[in-house]
């Protein structure tokens, strides 16, 4: 019978790709006016309450794409590398020291900046992965936590050498003739960093490199069996990493324009490390979801002590006083509470549920 | 001014090495690199707190008062934390650790608020003068007494069948469990020991700080202390830590206060790079 109806998933493939494009298309749509929504407080003329808009601002939205930078670089050295790593904050640091440098000491222009922020990213990232050429998992772990005090302090010396007590100052970005002196503009800017570092780390992945990493990870002796020099990609990946890592720092030092090294602590550094696993290790997307996450719970906490702190007494005074802890407590229990029950993060959460409902019937 | 440096140092190094002694065992017996034994100094230090100035415990009372507090959260911590992620990838246990110490801190923070709060012992806080050297009793005491629970743990190890118990088990889990020893309990006591070894630590240098959150930074160098020393090492955790706290006293005062860490951590990287295993530990040893 084969006027049969045909099982779900197979359908016409120019309707899925027409879906699919609408579907892109609906999401830029999505992205490029939200920050007139953010900025505003209404949609399509339709004043919104601080509290559907989850009491967001561009300007926090502007720090998440900042830190889906780093999510980002760092799923792709412990998920797709193998390798763990907890200096992130020390590369962000480096970044900003680069950026302060070349930037308000040789007064260099924001682009330039950038690329030397990327290149002394990828050479500290070399040095850091020469340890992961002896010592393996929870070694290069510690290694990269000493690195991390060092950077902090190296940091620091910088800038009481350079600059004074109260902080690192920065130049204003401009990209060419455009100042990025908005939120909104920043948030394009950084809107279409963070898309071009995602299809670099997804679209390197699928490279023959980026395949032997995958290999690298699941299985050194066999990937070392059939011919890749793990050595030399251990490095390589480090320094991809943190290159991509030292970027994202440079632009956070120019969007706070007024750094100190307090702000890349041993808990900054711990936030990427429990985002990447909330969002799921190795997956670019689930970096991306886990951020977003880090970046909507403050908030949403933020709203209900607000309601909340009118109403009950003791309660309420924990909730406003103690915010930035409440914080901290509910996101760590997140991560305990995925690395117990859902060691796969969102990311395999989502291809569960994605098997379940969307599964294609077998030819 | 030299010795002064190099008392205050080892007294400070003994601290450190009683939290390192704590650490190793905990990795020794359940394979878990702690990260939370920062916030379990600091836990020591509340704890001191609301025994001595919130309950105004007798000393005595207070310390046991310490010790079982600390004692049932190192197995409540192992229970609910550990136990389940038995056959989990190193790096998932080490983070719940991490994300522990963050729990445990907030939890802190909330509760006894974000001051740091002075904690007011009946340990004389006097100095003395000995051949010539300044020696403040608070440190002698801390120093003493972190030598007495090193004594009495090494000895505990050594001559107790539940010290042999647990060491059988930290060499080789399912030959202990062949032989009918309960490995979770074992698992348990390491940690409950573990935590009171990082709570006592924390008791003594609230006394020499204030009672406070800052105080998990100089909990965390127990962890360079057990690397330098040797992770598989109990001797080499002392070592360490006796290390750690001279190369901290004598950066501190030669060089700059801030450079004392960047000191302990480059030796740590070093050790890293050329002797892994370190001091006293054994070279591991793969199958390939």
């Amino acid at each position: 019978m084969i006027a049969a109806k045909l099982p779900t998933g197979t359908g016409h493939p120019i309707r899925a790709a027409a879906w699919r494009w609408t579907w892109r298309i609906a999401g830029v749509a999505l992205l490029c006016y939200l920050p007139v929504v953010l900025t505003q407080r209404a949609a399509f003329g339709v004043a919104l309450s601080n509290m559907q808009l989850l009491n967001l601002g561009l300007t926090q939205i502007n720090l998440m794409l900042i830190m889906m930078l780093g999510a980002l670089s760092l799923t792709y050295l412990t998920g797709s590398a193998g390798l763990v790593s907890i200096g992130h904050g020390a590369f962000y640091a480096v970044g900003a020291m680069t950026a302060a440098f070349t930037g308000t000491q040789l007064d260099w222009p924001f682009p330039l900046v950038l690329v030397a922020a990327a290149v002394a990213g990828a050479l500290a990232g070399t040095l850091a992965g020469l340890p992961s050429l002896r010592v393996r998992g929870l070694y290069l772990l510690l290694a990269t936590f000493a690195m991390h005090f060092i950077v902090h302090f190296l940091f620091s010396e910088y800038q009481y050498k350079s600059f004074d007590v109260v902080g690192v100052p920065y130049k204003e970005a401009s990209l060419g003739p455009l100042l990025l002196s908005t939120p909104m503009r920043w948030y394009f800017f950084l809107l279409v960093l963070v898309a071009v570092v995602f299809a670099l780390l997804r679209n390197s992945l699928r490279t023959r490199e980026g395949r032997a990493l995958m290999a690298m990870r699941d299985h050194e002796l066999a990937a070392t069996a059939a011919g890749i020099d793990v050595r030399i990609l251990r490095v390589k990946a480090f320094a991809f990493s943190s290159s991509i890592a030292a970027l994202a720092g440079a632009v956070y030092a120019y969007y706070m324009t007024t750094v100190t090294p307090e702000f890349f602590g041993i808990l900054f550094a711990i936030q990427f490390i429990a985002i990447i696993i909330v969002g799921g290790m190795g997956s670019l997307a689930g970096a991306l979801a886990g951020t977003a996450l880090w970046l909507l719970l403050p908030s949403v906490i933020t709203g209900i002590a607000d309601q909340a702190g009118g109403a009950t007494g003791a309660l309420g005074r924990v909730l406003s006083v103690h915010k930035p802890q409440l914080v901290n407590l509910i996101f760590g229990l997140l991560v305990i509470a995925f690395l117990i029950f859902a060691p796969g993060g969102i990311a395999a959460m989502v291809r569960r549920l994605r098997q379940r409902f969307f599964a294609r019937a077998a030819p | 001014m030299l010795a002064q440096v190099l008392f205050s140092g080892l007294a400070l190094g003994s601290i450190y090495g009683l939290v390192a002694m704590g650490f190793a065992l905990i990795f020794k017996a359940t394979d878990v690199f702690n990260f939370a034994t920062g916030m379990l100094v600091v836990l020591g230090a509340y704890l001191t707190y609301t025994a001595v100035a919130a309950l105004q415990l007798p000393f005595a009372v207070a310390i046991v008062f310490i010790v079982v507090g600390a004692a049932l959260v190192g197995t409540v911590i192992h229970v609910l934390l550990i136990q389940p992620l038995s056959g989990q990838p190193l790096l998932s246990v080490i983070m719940v650790t991490i994300a522990l110490s963050s729990v445990l801190g907030s939890v802190l923070v909330m509760t006894y608020g974000t001051q740091g709060l002075i904690v007011e012992t009946p340990l004389p806080r006097g100095n003395f003068v000995l051949g010539g050297v300044r020696v403040s009793q608070l440190h002698l005491i801390a120093a003493l007494t972190s030598w007495a629970c090193m004594a009495g743990f090494g000895a505990f190890f050594r001559f107790t069948s539940t010290g042999l118990l647990m060491r059988a088990t930290a060499a080789g889990h399912e030959a202990a469990v062949v032989s009918g020893v309960n490995v979770n309990r074992m698992n348990r006591l390491a940690w409950a020991i573990g935590s009171v070894l990082a709570a006592i630590g924390g008791v003594f240098l609230c006394q020499l700080q204030m009672a406070s959150v800052e105080l998990e930074r100089i909990g965390l160098l127990a962890l360079p202390a057990v690397v330098i020393g040797g992770l598989q090492s109990i001797p080499g955790a002392v070592v360490g830590g006796l290390l750690v706290g001279l190369i901290e006293q004598l950066s501190s005062t030669y060089v700059s206060p801030k450079s004392a860490d960047m000191f302990i951590y480059g030796l740590l990287l070093l050790i890293l790079l050329v002797r892994p295993w370190g001091l006293f530990g054994q070279r591991e040893l793969g199958r390939v």
